[in-house]
């Protein structure tokens, strides 16, 4: 009878703690994978508004974004959480990269600096992760340093992972091969700029987070 | 465990005292640099061909990645995490960045390693 009293007040114990927790959703990912074009679309799906800037130059998230309360509704569940985007983690950054699409070199400069220290504040807040979205450019090689060493050290946290294989509306994506890249995963191809395949995304958020 | 004057590449030995207090030429920022990679790290200054210029802008940048705006604090960058080339030009090890230590160092009297950008974080929680 005690024990039965005792596990009562550990499972009201235990919600109360669950329900005050803000999850944390993190999108990680290589520069110019998609990251905070996802983010939009989720933030327009449920909110209404946009998260940040988009654009073609690699490192236009330089900072880490956060929205809160993000409340999801699926299939008669629903789903409440923190959205982080994070700029993209790099392994060089170079401003001559930047000069060769149009920047001025101070600017170039400026943002190689700035990028620099959004690969180092990205990796920072991993800690405070509760589940991980990785977004891949499904046109490009799954098998960079970037992506295995996010993945290897997600699993190694022991931090729920989705992977998401960004770009399937492009005519060289391959979600096969990123697929083949990471066995131990589910994969969702979808494309965040025209939202498409986004329901199976939001489904499989269920899942890591549940 | 050596540390290299950015400004005029002198090595230094840990704990010494040009480190806490800034170099005889003037330079407050190092390259914390293993041992075994030493030979290397002589290598990269001598082809990078810095100029004054240049190493006055890497050792602001570096200030800034740290959030340290004031010049007179010694920095210590560990080159093994991030590697300034030129300014602009940055190479980044994701492993050790991944095993979260820390990546710039701060030197005070008396206090020896400050990891910046976990202190940053820290305050930001509290706040």
């Amino acid at each position: 009878m005690i024990n039965l009293v005792k596990q009562f007040i550990n499972k009201v114990l235990k919600n109360i703690f669950k329900k005050k927790k803000h999850l944390k959703l993190g999108i990680y990912g290589a520069p110019n994978s998609g990251k905070t074009t996802l983010a939009n679309k989720i933030c327009q799906d449920w909110l209404g508004e946009d998260m940040g800037n988009v654009s073609n130059i690699a490192h236009e998230t330089r900072e880490v974004q956060i929205k809160e309360q993000i409340n999801i509704k699926h299939k008669g569940k629903e789903l409440s959480f923190n959205l982080v985007d994070t700029p993209g983690i790099a392994t060089k950054i170079d401003y001559e990269d930047f000069i060769k699409v149009g920047l001025k070199q101070s600017e170039a400069k400026k943002r190689a600096k700035e990028a620099t220290k959004g690969v180092i504040d990205s990796i920072k807040w991993l800690d405070d992760m509760d589940a991980v979205v990785i977004t891949l450019d499904a046109t490009k090689d799954p098998y960079s340093q970037v992506n295995i060493t996010i993945v290897g050290n997600l699993q190694a946290r022991k931090i729920p992972v989705l992977i998401v294989a960004n770009k399937i509306d492009l005519k060289k994506a391959n979600i096969k091969k990123i697929e083949a890249a990471f066995p131990q995963y589910d994969v969702i191809g979808i494309s965040a700029k025209y939202g498409k395949n986004v329901d199976k995304f939001y489904e499989a958020l269920f899942v890591i987070t549940s | 465990m050596p540390h290299q004057c950015v400004v005029c590449s002198t090595f230094y030995d840990d704990g010494a005292q040009e480190i806490l207090k800034g170099c005889p030429c003037g330079g407050k920022l190092f390259f914390y640099i293993k041992k075994s990679n030493i030979e290397k790290a002589k290598k990269i200054t001598e082809e990078a061909k810095l100029t004054e210029i240049d190493k006055k802008q890497i050792e602001q940048d570096v200030r800034e990645l740290a959030g340290e705006e004031d010049n007179e604090t010694p920095v210590v960058l560990d080159l093994e995490a991030v590697k300034v080339i030129k300014p602009g030009k940055y190479e980044l090890d994701l492993l050790h960045l991944f095993k979260g230590e820390p990546l710039i160092f701060k030197l005070e009297e008396g206090k020896y390693i400050v990891d910046l950008i976990q202190s940053f974080k820290n305050l930001k929680k509290e706040g």
